[in-house]
């Protein structure tokens, strides 16, 4: 796999703030990179740094393993934060002047326009838009050039249900073309619906890094209790499918390995003649694991 | 080629640069009109003042006021393109720095364009109403004086260029450029030596667009060390390359 964006050590200081603190990390192509962490994280800084308009105070960073010029930047296309337009001009003329940026052929607007959804509002300007249709119209000027990156900051921010289900959507036609993404986001399971690999961030700092699967770990967690917990315990050290277990006052939460359900649990704990007064599934909140990444 | 057809884009939409232009060209009209009443060491204007060639100096003179309102069309061009954020959009898809800069000043490059045309047809017209000497010698005679006011404007203009791109905010942008070159400037002046504040930018600039009847005015008091409108321009032409030249660096230097 060809490796799309290194950065080495970056960093970026703001006075006495360290925004980015020397971030360590690879995208490689065809992958879905999601850059995850809470508001002030860093995020926006790390993508301002790679699009060349905020100027590191340390570390590189490698586009297709060459440094940042106008040919790396036709490769690329980005929105950062928010849709960047002039209010005045139609959805069309503004993509005009994107394509004449990007040395674009202008027929792919009419095209891209289709795309996003916006075919028949080519006309209308853009302070009538409303922020879901600025957003699409940001992905259209994105991809205006037919990139084969695309990096996007928080693409869902802000919009309502039907919009983020729209933009979502959107990412992930453009993903199955094969396009290698980079996206922000503070939602977790934005990340882990849309993403392939994710790196978080937190106060400037990488906390993790690798596949979704391995970072976010979608692992339910069980609660049972019985008349006897003794029993229980000792029946839990025998099963090998019991990743990890632990008493809480009178109950027992614990996780399965990959493959079993709370179902094997219970007929085992039949077959050993324990009748379970509680068996609840319990969803392991992506917040809560967010939590465990962070103050790891 | 690009850049241009880029700016001519964005400017030729803008409702706003449209309305500036009209109050530009109004506001000239009318004052050029109405300026035949003024009267300079107690002799009325009149008519004399629409003679070729001379009509050529004084309409430039007056134009020259205006140079102010180009100045802050040009500051609402540039931080509009902030606070749209798409001079950084523009970044990321791939134009650079300089040539961000490069496209605002080639706008400062038509504007002053534009101003000048407009001087022209206004002064034929105004000329061939009133003027008693319409002879082709005669109008032409000092038509050079447009070429100091086109070099006047763009000074003018890239002086606004510079504080857009140095403050960002079009408002505080606006007063900057309106401080420093009817206060702070003309303050400097006082303080200095006429043979040394004559090389100031806007002295320099002004100089391009001298006082119609100075030589009145010399002959009461003592005569002034301004540079004449031929000598000036050398001067202009150096502070517009600084003032381009300290755009870049402000841009290319700090984060967008």
């Amino acid at each position: 796999m060809a490796t799309v964006l290194y950065l080495d050590e970056l960093s970026k200081k703001y006075g006495s703030l360290q925004a980015v603190d020397r971030l360590t990390m690879q995208v490689e192509a065809g992958s879905i990179y999601g850059l995850l962490g809470p508001n002030g994280s860093g995020k926006t800084t790390t993508l301002g740094m790679v699009l060349d308009v905020i100027r590191p105070s340390g570390g590189n960073f490698l586009w297709f393993g060459r440094s940042v010029s106008r040919e790396t930047k036709r490769r690329v296309g980005a929105l950062l934060e928010t849709p960047n337009f002039y209010p005045y001009l139609t959805a069309k003329a503004n993509l005009q002047v994107v394509a004449d940026t990007k040395q674009a052929d202008h027929r792919n607007i009419n095209k891209m326009l289709d795309m996003v959804g916006l075919g028949t509002r080519s006309h209308t300007t853009f302070k009538g838009f409303s922020l879901g249709m600025k957003q699409r119209l940001a992905l259209a000027a994105a991809m205006l050039n037919d990139p084969e990156v695309l990096v996007l900051d928080e693409p869902t921010n802000g919009l309502d249900p039907q919009g983020i289900a729209e933009v979502r959507d959107l990412i992930t036609r453009i993903a199955a073309q094969g396009k290698t993404i980079l996206l922000a986001s503070h939602l977790l399971d934005e990340v882990e619906k849309v993403c392939t690999h994710v790196a978080v961030l937190q106060s400037g700092k990488l906390k993790a890094n690798g596949p979704v699967g391995d970072i976010l770990s979608t692992q339910d967690q069980l609660l049972i209790s019985a008349e006897e917990l003794a029993p229980v315990l000792q029946l839990l050290e025998r099963l090998p499918y019991v990743v990890r277990f632990a008493q809480e006052k009178n109950y027992i939460g614990l996780t399965l390995s990959e493959g079993y359900s709370s179902t094997d649990l219970n007929r085992d704990m039949f077959v050993q003649g324990i009748v379970l007064s509680q068996l609840l599934v319990r969803r392991k909140s992506l917040e809560a694991q967010f939590l465990e990444i962070t103050q790891k | 080629m690009n850049l241009i057809r880029t700016e001519l884009r964005k400017t030729l939409l803008y409702p706003t640069f449209w309305v500036i232009m009209a109050i530009y060209v109004l506001l000239q009209v009318l004052l050029i009109y109405f300026s035949s009443n003024l009267s300079i060491s107690g002799q009325s204007l009149g008519k004399s003042l629409y003679e070729f060639p001379n009509l050529w100096m004084r309409f430039s003179y007056i134009a020259y006021f205006f140079n102010l309102l180009l100045g802050i069309l040009v500051i609402v061009l540039i931080t509009d393109e902030y606070s749209y954020r798409t001079l950084r959009q523009q970044v990321i898809d791939g134009r650079s720095r300089t040539e961000a800069v490069l496209a605002k000043f080639y706008v400062t490059l038509g504007l002053a364009a534009i101003g000048t045309a407009f001087l022209f047809v206004v002064g034929l017209l105004f000329g061939f109403l009133y003027s008693s000497d319409t002879t082709l010698g005669a109008i032409f005679g000092k038509i050079d004086y447009l070429s100091y006011f086109f070099v006047q404007a763009v000074g003018y203009m890239c002086l606004a260029m510079f504080f857009a791109f140095l403050i960002r905010k079009s408002g505080l942008a606006i007063i900057a450029f309106l401080a420093w070159s009817k206060i702070v400037e003309p303050i400097i002046h006082y303080q200095l030596d006429d043979r040394i504040d004559r090389f100031m930018p806007m002295k320099v600039f002004g100089s391009l667009t001298p006082t119609p009847g100075q030589e009145l005015i010399d002959g009461l008091t003592s005569p002034t060390m301004a540079l004449s409108p031929a000598w000036a321009v050398l001067p202009a032409l150096f502070y517009i390359a600084l003032l381009v030249l300290a755009s870049i660096l402000l841009v290319r230097f700090r984060d967008l």
